[in-house]
């Protein structure tokens, strides 16, 4: 089930996409961010490489990520360690999927 | 009371400057703003395709990668057995200028 989160959800498509996006240009974005905060530079090729930054697509920036739950497709409430919404990493757990977690109780 | 002697501004910074020479070492005095901080961040990139599991791929491009290989579609055997199924009921799609479209046109015309 949880191998077609893509196929299911147009927004973890989006997200998936989104991610793409930012490694396909995480390189160059890099580059020019440096040349930007590079204080040594002249100051006209800084500005050009803060426009160029600019000129990017929403999606080339790292911040548009969303982690979305590999189960439910939520994006509220997901824990990172398990790539899980709250809901989903209660019932994964309930059921002995989820090694080293455990109902606490005392 | 003994009296250690403190070396002149000028001496320190030539000092900085040779340690920095011998030990390839940035001589940055005034505190300058370089941006190495960003080229020394790890690439995110592959961190975050790793977020959803793997998909599996579609039986179509499947078949396009292997067309030396006879696969059967299933789920597309199925629905050929339906259609047929249906057409022997007489539920199947119907032939050019009958559909629905089609009479609410021509009942328009008279």
């Amino acid at each position: 089930m949880s191998t077609d989160v893509i196929r299911r959800f147009a927004r973890c498509r989006r997200d998936l996409f989104v991610r793409q996006q930012v490694i396909r240009k995480e390189v160059t974005r890099q580059a020019l961010r440096y040349i930007t905060r590079n204080e040594t530079l002249p100051t006209r090729i800084r500005q050009q490489a803060q426009l160029a930054i600019n000129a990017y697509s929403r999606h080339a920036r790292p911040a548009s990520i969303m982690n979305r739950c590999t189960e439910a497709g939520r994006s509220r409430g997901v824990f990172r360690e398990h790539r899980l919404c709250r809901f989903q990493f209660r019932m994964k757990a309930l059921n002995g999927e989820l090694p080293g977690v455990k109902k606490a109780v005392w | 009371m003994s009296f250690t002697p403190v070396p002149s501004k000028d001496r320190l910074l030539k000092l900085a400057q040779l340690t920095a020479n011998i030990f390839h070492r940035a001589y940055n005095p005034t505190g300058q703003r370089v941006g190495g901080k960003i080229l020394r961040k790890q690439l995110i990139g592959p961190a975050i395709i790793k977020w959803y599991p793997r998909q599996l791929i579609p039986f179509r491009r499947l078949r396009l990668a292997l067309p030396e290989v006879e696969l059967v579609d299933a789920r597309e055997k199925q629905r050929l057995l339906d259609a047929a199924q249906k057409r022997k009921r007489g539920k199947g799609p119907p032939k050019k200028g009958q559909g629905k479209r089609a009479k609410i046109a021509a009942r328009r015309k008279k």
